[in-house]
């Protein structure tokens, strides 16, 4: 542990203290620092009237379509007008808490596994989502696989509209509340994946999904 | 990377005369500056952010090693393995180990500016090790075999047709020319990399002390690619990066992309924490975290320490009139720009750094643009100090300005030299008041006239005037 | 009011006009001018160039010329930012003379935010029948807020001024930077010609003199001999 030493006491010569290891008194303080959870300004909008009008803007701007459902039984119908809509095959790979869903009804293939590569379309929950930046949050879990977001060309997502939060800060009191630790993954997704590395000219579509639709469930 | 900053002057007359360069910087120019500028505008409490921005920055700072400690005892309790590195050397071997441990064959990195700082992708390839750059930029310039020449945008020096070239070198496809098909191109030879990589490196924007998180910011989605699929994530980071809470985390996040290009938030923010659990169908069996100094002590506690609270963004590259100009490959190192010419020096030595800390006009729009409030013209001049005090400039320059100190002291004799020079001055611009060339400010007229003084002085004439008033 | 003029070492070397028209329009607004005759320099191409202690002997003595005035101005942003910001931020900062740079920070004022902001003229002497464009000096425009003060002094004189593309850019000066790095600082000065060139204007206004020689210098050189550069001070005061 040579390095963590020297590093540690150079840092700490550095502050003009001594020794190669912070004192009780020094992480006691740090800590206390840390449990506060302060919370920086946030722009006005982050607190819109209209949350989920607010949402809903954002995700245009970011290329994300929306629908908005009365109850969850409704997910099939819409998820097949979307792929339809698209000229997408009728078939995905979804997160095993929609395995209940009447998929058969509405003429779609549901696989309940996690996404690999060769799936065009994964279905996923989400643990929350936020207005002020049109971002839904994904928490790895083992019913929750992450790459169903990822690997597959199409990512649907569900969002419980009570799930519907102001800001990034507000998702984490959520997750300390409800979850306690993070877990591997807590991964916000906002919009389809894109880059700008040519010539700095927007390209939807990256390592990610080229499309996000996001389906809110009063 | 080789380090070639001290050829600062030549390169970056080189790129001012690379027509295609030129051409390629003064498009991406307007994107950046505009961009950030809406963001900037909409969002109504950016002062007040950046001003938290820089306390959250400073706070940890104040306390680095304690919020160091911490990181590394919630990563651990995780299930990471916390690596120490000293030096670029150390933290190369550190990591070639680890790959070389787990017979690891291939692999998937996103993009990390500390990686290209300590040259990791050379020594793993040394190591016989396949090393696959996944963000698109970094992969067209791993085809190039090119540093990058901005922190953000590493190949915004190329254009689509430079970059069409390297493809068709690469994939043995029909050359393209829209920029969609080229990313579907690239996108699918990155694909099979992902699935196939034993070991993903990527770097972390942030570290989280309050539960050992680290981070990935993108828009591409490559760095959930190398932080999920292969077995084996290592992260590399510097000791610097280290902030105390997930809250801290969204007021930085609110700046960064912004600052950087104008967006709100990026496609991706994941925070990685330890291990895949029990049952998770994804996430890897073994986590790395190296913490990298390779010269960042030396900036704590000296009056260049708020450097340390750079996020990366690019903004004081996008905003620089000399970058803008000669792009980032004319620093001569990993960073180019204003936080450039303070990192380089520090970090690979002032005398190895030549003109960087003077390679500014002080015009301060990097300092307005800076999302956590460095002041970067006055950390430049102050490695200007030190050049100045350790003789590091050269020997014409130093007496330039010990006689122009010397007689700015004494009145009397400025006053003489002044009359003397606006006379000469006067005398050399002619008719037309123009000094075509003059040795000694030969870099001035090399491209521009110098409008010679007009025969007297101001206070000799003031002087006169006063008399004849009485 | 007694108010002293801090000339700058450019002009009283080079254009001595400006620092006459500097006078003419704090006497014409009734000020009692005094030019105290033993000043040189502000001390920031040494500041700039890393003699931190040639700055601050330089700052001393421009302060103990100053010391008995009401206010001080200068016809320059760049020597103004010198001793309104670098001596209080950091040159004297913990130091015993601080509250002493601190009065004289106070009391020092750039040409164009005191006629305006401190003495609210609401005439000037000067006229100017034509266009001109006004270039933004850095230290001027991000250390101490000159934006819109020039541009009303000139519209007073009832110019015309059509804004450049990148007005607040900077020009390429940078005092020893357009020596020690000239061909950086020729390609910046170039693109700010470009601009200047692109409003059609008669004449490129300015408040600094090193940025208008600078700009006069590669104007010239590309053939324009048309174009005129003035310090804001000789349009207004009728002197351009």
């Amino acid at each position: 542990m040579g390095a963590r030493e020297n590093i540690l006491a150079r840092i700490r010569k550095a502050q003009g203290r001594s020794g190669s290891e912070p004192t009780e008194a020094e992480m006691a303080m740090v800590r206390e620092a840390i449990a506060r959870h302060e919370v920086g300004p946030q722009p006005p909008f982050a607190h819109a009237p209209d949350r989920l009008a607010q949402f809903r803007k954002e995700c245009e701007r970011l290329g994300t379509t929306h629908a908005t459902l009365a109850s969850e039984g409704d997910i099939p119908a819409e998820v097949a007008r979307y792929l339809a809509a698209g000229r997408l095959a009728p078939a995905l790979a979804g997160w095993s808490e929609f395995a209940g869903l009447d998929w058969a009804g509405a003429g779609i293939e549901f696989r309940n596994r996690p996404a690999n590569a060769d799936d065009a379309t994964g279905l996923t929950g989400s643990f929350c989502a936020i207005a002020e930046t049109g971002t839904v949050l994904l928490l790895s879990s083992p019913a929750a696989p992450k790459v169903t977001a990822l690997l597959p060309e199409t990512h649907v997502c569900v969002v419980r509209a009570s799930r519907l939060l102001d800001t990034m800060e507000d998702s984490f009191a959520l997750l300390r509340t409800e979850v306690g630790e993070p877990p591997r993954a807590v991964f916000f997704v906002s919009g389809p994946s894109r880059t700008a590395d040519i010539e700095q000219t927007i390209v939807i579509g990256a390592h990610g999904p080229y499309r996000v639709h996001i389906v809110i469930v009063a | 990377m080789q380090i070639q900053s001290m050829f600062f002057k030549q390169r970056a007359t080189e790129k001012l005369g690379d027509a295609l360069l030129q051409g390629n910087m003064k498009k991406a120019k307007g994107k950046f500056v505009d961009g950030r500028a809406r963001a900037v505008a909409e969002f109504g409490v950016w002062e007040e952010l950046r001003t938290h921005a820089a306390m959250i920055r400073d706070r940890a700072l104040a306390n680095l090693d304690a919020y160091l400690v911490e990181f590394e005892r919630n990563a651990t309790r995780r299930g990471a393995v916390v690596h120490w590195a000293e030096s670029a050397e150390d933290a190369c071997r550190i990591i070639v180990d680890i790959a070389t441990r787990n017979g690891v064959k291939k692999v998937a990195k996103s993009k990390s500016m500390v990686s290209e700082e300590v040259n990791l992708n050379e020594r793993l390839e040394e190591a016989g090790i396949q090393v696959v750059e996944t963000d698109l930029g970094e992969y067209i310039l791993q085809l190039a075999k090119e540093p990058p020449s901005h922190i953000v945008a590493p190949a915004v020096h190329k254009s689509k047709e430079q970059v069409a070239e390297l493809f068709v070198q690469a994939h043995g496809k029909p050359r393209l020319t829209e920029i969609p098909a080229m990313t579907r191109e690239a996108r699918e030879a990155l694909r099979d990399h992902f699935l196939t990589a034993d070991m993903g490196i990527s770097g972390s924007n942030f570290v989280i002390a309050e539960t050992g998180t680290t981070l990935t910011v993108t828009n591409e989605g490559n760095a959930d690619m190398v932080t999920t699929l292969p077995r084996i994530h290592c992260v590399i980071t510097g000791i610097e990066k280290v902030i105390g809470t997930f809250e801290d985390f969204a007021s930085l996040i609110r700046l960064l992309p912004r600052s950087a290009i104008g967006q709100t938030i990026t496609n991706y923010l994941t925070l990685t924490t330890g291990l895949k659990m029990p049952g998770d169908a994804d996430g890897p069996e073994q986590m790395h975290i190296v913490l990298v100094d390779a010269g960042r002590t030396k900036l704590v506690g000296s009056d260049l320490q708020e450097m340390l609270r750079c996020i990366r963004c690019g903004a004081c590259m996008n905003h620089c009139p000399v970058y803008q100009n000669v792009g980032g490959h004319a620093y001569g190192w990993v960073y180019p720009g204003p936080m450039g010419s303070i990192l380089t020096p520090v970090y690979v030595g002032l005398e190895n750094a030549g003109d960087l800390p003077n390679a500014a006009t002080f015009c301060g729009e990097c300092a307005v643009a800076c999302p956590v409030k460095i002041p970067l013209p006055d950390l430049m001049r102050k490695l200007r100090e030190q050049q100045f005090d350790r003789k590091l400039r050269p020997w014409a320059e130093r007496m330039a300005i010990a006689g122009w100190s010397f007689m700015a002291t004494r009145p009397a004799l400025y006053a003489l030299f002044a009359k003397v020079g606006a006379r000469v001055g006067s005398w050399l611009g002619g008719r037309e008041g123009l000094i075509h060339s003059l040795p000694g400010i030969d870099g001035w007229t090399k491209g521009r006239d110098m409008p010679a003084p007009q025969g007297r002085t101001f206070r000799e004439l003031y002087k006169q005037k006063s008399r004849e008033h009485g | 009011m007694k108010v002293g003029l801090f000339v700058t070492c450019l002009v009283d070397l080079s254009r001595p006009g400006i620092g006459f028209a500097a006078l003419k329009l704090l006497e014409g607004a009734g000020c009692e001018v005094v030019v105290p005759g033993s000043q040189t320099c502000c001390g920031q191409p040494g500041y700039n160039s890393g003699g931190r202690e040639v700055a601050k002997a330089l700052a001393r003595k421009v302060l103990a010329e100053f010391r008995d005035c009401d206010y001080v101005v200068a016809p320059s942003g760049s020597c103004s930012g010198q001793m309104k910001v670098a001596t209080v931020h950091d040159l004297f900062k913990g130091e015993p003379d601080l509250p002493e740079f601190e009065k004289l920070a106070a009391k020092w004022h750039e040409l164009s935010q005191f006629l305006v902001d401190v003495l609210k003229v609401d005439k000037v002497p000067g006229r100017f029948d034509g266009t001109v464009t006004y270039h933004d000096s850095c230290s001027g425009l991000r250390e101490l807020g000159v934006k819109m003060q020039p541009r009303y002094l000139l519209q007073m004189a009832g110019a015309k001024v059509a804004e450049m593309d990148g007005a607040e850019r900077c020009c390429g000066f940078g005092g020893t930077f357009s020596i020690k790095l000239g061909d950086i600082s020729t390609r910046m000065c170039e693109n700010k010609c470009e601009s200047i060139r692109a409003t059609g204007a008669g004449a490129i206004v300015g408040g600094d003199l090193g940025c208008l020689l600078n700009i006069e210098g590669r104007l010239r050189r590309t053939g324009d001999r048309e174009t005129k550069v003035l310090h804001f001070a000789q349009v207004i005061a009728g002197e351009g």
